[in-house]
């Protein structure tokens, strides 16, 4: 919101506080300034200047050569202006000049060919409004020469505040001034005026009734008689374009004003389209269609609060008026709305219509139920003054149940319990006094008081000693240099997955961050995928159901940007609805699992000058998974299955297996999977259910003692049949030997011709050793020439030099 | 006399053999001490004419004389094997070695380690919690009234009308006092949705790390001190930083914690929209609604949290421009963390 500080000091005296000051206090005290513009400094440079001549340029149709008296000598200026002419007065902007707008330095400059000593501004150029059709024409009034910081009276700072949804009171400059009198201990005061009203009773003239009083607890009005609608006057449209806002005519602006004076948003009907010069509050009872001033015709639910005459509707309470009470430059009469509707009724229906106005955004913060006569009032005199009308008799205020001060107590002991920091009593209630709360009971250690009802947000004792706090400054309550530490158990839940991204890491991976939310395609690839109501697009409209689709977009993104060779993981959540047909009504409808994905594609070895170069395979994958497993001691405790078919993802795959639960799968993605995602080249990825594998105990680790005795190696070659599988042979192996066998390498594997058809080779190396003794020769051979035999009869396998 | 001989042998040797360069001259060096008629050998000859007192005395001297001369003449031995051996066979030192790939974490994650290694540091656990969460958990509960502006304050995505993805980290603090008793010391990091329009400053996920002491005498003082040690510790000692009163329905009194701006040093610049501040966190003591939402005595108990961004944190030490940078993964930018 803007706040101009020349308004503000119409209520709270801020001479001599540097501006500065101001800015910083405000922040500290919770109305954070965002920035500000302080005119004294923005228009510092600009002179008032008088157009001596002006001639046409010799170069350009467009342009004037003017000579410019800046109070002390004369200036060649070129000027492209339509509108300037000789005897103007103007603003000038010397030679070293800042321009607002554009942020630009004005220097000396040769406009084709003739030579400029300054620029003739625009009101676009000093950023005083939109206008940049020509050059700022200023009064006979004004002094040659002199600042236009003074001349112009451009002596304001305007600063953005970011108000806080519980800080409704501070949307208008009241609200501003009041935290500002409690800052700096200074004196606050209401707007003054004084109502002229005529001997014509309101009564006589128009009534109102609330129908519905739960969302309208308080509706008053004030009618104003023979107005003429006309521009306001300067120091109103000033007022309003300091802020931001466009002067439209007396009636609007001064409402406008009001609003941002006091806090108060009143609409004003011409009385004379009222029919019966009645004003009804209710909500609807069916869906009704209505044009709103902005001449849209908007569809309202059932149950919005309206404004209504005798026969139909004519606004839509507390968002915006209706096209057929509006005024227009013919009217003639008007009722002033200013109501507190219920905050909550408002947010609805501004909701439902996706209308937010300056008015509904105060509305749904809350209103002070307590100023709406005070508002109606000074509206209907500023209306009257500036439109030459008569006010009415009296006001129609209808408060039905008047909403209560409320009563909080204060126990000064809890304001040391919350802060740390006993702050004195007299400053405690010096500050609450200043924030508008009386004292209704006073002892020792507590007080009671009671909070106006511009401050909703004041409702328990925590609320008074954040209050006290704030203004007290944060910055005042001392930061403490010591903490204890209670000696209870610490968890970390994040040390399971922070170990595995070190393994990942050390095996060479890279990890990335994927946007969960993604595209129908991709979330359907696998798994029960959960559609997100409000997406921002279709490209983010479902949360992903495996790590799989993004890491392979990711790959298609590297590979497009030349980087072909990738070793990726990722650690993210996945959700899944358990019974796709099944909305979620509880967390037991869906789940949300983290995963890790290892996902490999393109070399693992580049050609350098001493290594010839390897694409990754599926044995890099299988690799990777097993060596991480080994780095958790899990490798012993899962088990492998294998599967050549494939699934709707891989071409083949194999999973890791917990007591027969899958804990993770993966293999080589197929061809019509990366098609989906434009990649050519193959891809091997894997993925794991880490909430799972978290759960999983590990085997503990113990210390083993190293070997005292020489081990024995044995080599053997066999030619088996090509349906025989390596997993097989070493079962059997293991199963066919004693406990002297430690260890089996397959050492290598081969097809070949020579060999038969459909036959290939495998060598095995064979360790064999025992803790306890040295082995004889004799025992050894004994247990490998067994499992010879026993290899050749159960795979009629033939031993390869033999 | 003989001892007088053994020392000029000594020194001899010495000084022959400080100029040896080569094989040649090695096996000269060998011939005139070590050989069968060396100089050491000749010694050994003379000791037969040394009287019966001097003799063992004599013989121990030569002993130590002849073991000298050979250990110093084996080193040099091998020393100059070797050099010629590898003019023999020399190879290019210059070649390039062979480079293994270490990977990296995600800088996000890096950034969010550094983080919880310093809480840990001050006790905290570390806990998570699920980014699909109910609308009770990452609303209600704290303290956001249905239908109030306060949930303007986080553009939310639903999945209907009573789940949503969780817009802060907040809902975990829920979790926790739930199912435990104070006291409750704990971070919770995790990831967060806003539907918000991306841009080069915002994006529709992120990362936050929540913060949550409950106990029996937990003040504001405390937050001040804790996240005011955690600053300095993470952005530096140097650093200045101020608290102003924000508004979070959760907390009360609540606060956003700023540091100078270590790209202008609080001169004012773009970074900081020349305020010269950078706001790194939100705060506040615990609302005793919120305790009364989770069953803890809100007389007996006091307790803070407080919340940051993990991303506009890394964004400002890594000098990064553009948020969306953290989400493409393009792995020339994973590389260089």
């Amino acid at each position: 919101m803007k706040v101009s500080l020349n308004w503000l000091k119409e209520y709270v005296d801020l001479e001599n506080i540097p501006v500065q000051e101001i800015v910083h206090k405000l922040t500290m005290s919770g109305l954070e300034v965002e920035d500000y513009v302080d005119e004294n400094e923005l228009y510092k440079d600009f002179i008032v200047g008088y157009v001596k001549e002006k001639k046409k340029h010799p170069n350009a149709d467009k342009l004037s050569v003017c000579i410019v008296n800046t109070g002390t000598e004369d200036l060649q200026v070129i000027c492209g202006a339509p509108n300037v002419e000789t005897g103007q007065k103007i603003v000038f902007a010397p030679i070293g000049t800042i321009i607002p707008n554009g942020n630009f330095k004005i220097n000396k400059a040769k406009i084709r060919g003739v030579e400029s000593f300054g620029m003739i501004c625009s009101e676009a150029e000093l950023e005083l409004s939109n206008d940049h059709s020509g050059i700022m024409v200023l009064t006979e009034e004004v002094n040659v020469g002199k600042s236009i910081v003074k001349e112009l009276e451009l002596n304001d700072v305007i600063l953005e505040i970011a108000i806080t949804p519980n800080r409704s009171d501070a949307l208008s400059h009241i609200g501003v001034a009041k935290d500002l009198a409690s800052i700096f201990n200074k004196e606050f005061h209401l707007p003054e005026y004084t109502l002229h009203e005529s001997a014509k009773k309101v009564k006589e003239l128009a009534s109102v009734e609330i129908v519905d009083k739960i969302n309208c607890p308080r509706y008053t009005a004030k009618v104003v008689k023979n107005i003429t609608v006309k521009d306001s006057p300067d120091w109103l449209k000033k007022r309003l374009t300091k802020i931001g806002l466009r002067p439209i005519n007396n009636i609007v602006d001064v409402t406008n004003f009001v609003m941002y004076e006091l806090g108060q948003p009143l609409h004003a009907f011409d009385l004379d389209k009222l029919n019966g010069q009645k004003i009804v509050v209710k909500s609807t009872e069916t869906e009704t269609v209505f044009t709103t001033l902005d001449s849209k015709e908007r569809k309202l639910p059932k149950g919005t609060l309206m404004i209504c005459d005798s026969e139909k509707p004519v606004a839509i309470a507390g968002v915006m008026g209706g096209e057929n009470s509006e005024i227009n430059n013919s009217t003639k009469n008007i009722l002033i709305e200013s109501a507190h509707f219920n905050p909550s009724s408002i947010r609805k229906t501004s909701k439902a219509l996706g209308l937010s106005t300056e008015a509904s955004y105060r509305f749904e913060r809350w209103v002070d139920p307590s100023s709406t006569l005070l508002a109606a009032e000074r509206a209907a005199q500023l209306i009257a003054d500036l439109g030459n009308g008569e006010i009415a008799h009296g006001s129609l205020d209808n408060y039905p149940e008047k909403i209560k001060e409320k009563e909080v107590l204060l126990r000064f002991e809890r304001v040391y319990k919350i802060l740390g920091f006993q702050i004195p009593k007299e400053k405690i209630l010096q500050i609450l006094k200043k924030l508008g709360l009386k004292i209704i009971f006073e002892s020792e250690n507590e007080n009671r008081f009671l909070v106006p009802t511009f401050r909703p947000d004041l409702e328990r004792e925590i609320d008074l000693i954040e209050e006290i706090a704030r203004i007290f400054g944060y910055d005042n309550i001392p930061t403490i240099s010591k903490i204890s530490i209670s000696l209870g158990e610490k968890i970390d839940e994040t040390a399971f997955e922070d170990a595995i991204r070190d393994y990942s890491c050390s095996l060479g991976f890279y990890e990335m961050v994927n946007n969960p939310l993604q595209k129908e395609q991709f979330a359907s690839l696998i798994g029960n995928k959960i559609q997100i109501l409000n997406p921002q697009s279709l490209d983010m409209a479902f949360l992903r159901t495996s790590l799989i689709p993004s890491a392979l977009g990711v790959v298609a993104k590297n590979i497009n940007v030349g980087e072909k060779n990738l070793r990726l993981f990722e650690i993210g959540n996945v959700f899944n609805l358990k019974n796709e047909k099944k909305e979620i009504k509880n967390f037991e409808d869906f789940s949300e699992n983290q995963k890790l994905i290892f996902i490999v594609t393109g070399k693992i070895q580049d050609k350098t000058w001493n290594f010839p170069e390897k694409y990754f395979d599926f044995y890099d994958l299988k690799g990777y998974i097993n060596s991480l497993l080994i780095k958790i001691s899990l490798d012993n405790v899962l088990n492998d299955s294998y599967y050549h078919n494939g699934d709707s993802i891989f071409d083949f795959y194999f999973t890791k297996n917990y007591e027969k639960v899958e804990i993770g799968v993966g293999g080589k993605v197929k061809k019509d999977v990366l098609k989906q995602f434009d990649i050519q080249q193959d891809v091997f990825c894997f993925e794991f259910d880490l909430s799972k594998l978290k759960k999983i105990k590990a085997n503990s680790k113990k210390y083993l003692e190293p070997l005292k005795f020489p081990k024995s190696i044995r080599d053997f070659a066999f030619i088996f049949d090509n349906s025989v599988t390596y997993e097989e042979v070493i079962k059997f192996i293991k199963k066919s030997s004693s406990e002297l066998l430690k260890s089996v390498n397959l050492f290598d594997l081969f097809e070949s011709e020579t060999l038969g058809k459909n036959k290939k080779s495998m060598a095995f190396s064979l360790e064999y050793y025992s803790e306890e003794r040295t082995l004889t020769e004799e025992e050894i051979e004994k247990d490998f020439n067994y499992l010879i035999e026993k290899i050749k009869t159960n795979f009629s396998a033939i031993l390869r030099g033999a | 006399m003989l001892d007088e001989r053994i020392k000029k042998i000594t020194a001899h040797f010495n000084q022959d053999i400080s100029a040896v360069k080569d094989t040649k001259q090695l096996e000269e060096l060998r011939l005139k001490f070590l050989s069968r008629n060396g100089l050491v050998s000749q010694l050994f000859d003379e000791l037969k004419n040394a009287s019966k007192e001097e003799k063992p005395v004599l013989g121990k001297l030569l002993n130590a004389l002849r073991n000298e001369v050979t250990e110093k003449f084996n080193l040099l031995k091998d020393h100059i094997d070797s050099l010629e051996k590898e003019s023999v066979e020399k190879i290019d030192l210059s070649l390039p070695g062979f480079e293994r790939t270490i990977g990296s974490k995600h800088l996000l994650i890096q950034t969010l380690n550094e983080i919880k290694s310093i809480f840990k540091g001050l006790g905290f656990s570390v806990i998570e919690g699920p980014e699909l969460e109910s609308d009770y958990n990452n609303f209600g509960a704290l303290n956001f009234p249905p239908d109030h502006p306060a949930r303007d304050m986080q553009d939310t995505f639903f999945i209907n009308s009573d789940f949503l993805l969780r817009t802060h980290t907040s809902p975990v603090q829920i979790r926790i006092m739930e199912k435990t008793k104070p006291p409750v010391r704990a971070i919770m990091p995790g990831r967060v949705y806003r539907n918000e329009a991306i841009s080069s400053r915002s994006y529709c996920v992120f990362h936050q790390v929540e913060g949550l002491y409950v106990d029996n005498d937990v003040t504001f003082a405390e937050l001040k001190g804790t996240l005011v040690a955690f600053a300095h510790q993470f952005y530096g000692e140097n650093l200045k930083y101020r608290f102003r009163p924000s508004f979070f329905p959760f907390t009360e009194p609540s606060a956003e914690m700023d540091i100078t701006c270590f790209l202008c040093h609080g001169k004012g610049c773009k970074v900081c929209k020349h305020s010269g501040w950078l706001e790194i966190l939100g705060c506040g003591m615990v609302d005793p609604n919120v305790f009364d939402n989770v069953n803890y005595d809100h007389e007996q108990y006091t307790g803070y949290a407080f919340g940051m961004g993990i991303e506009r944190t890394a964004l400002l030490k890594y000098g990064i421009d553009d948020i969306r940078v953290f989400f493409d993964n393009d792995f020339r930018f994973l590389k260089q963390f």
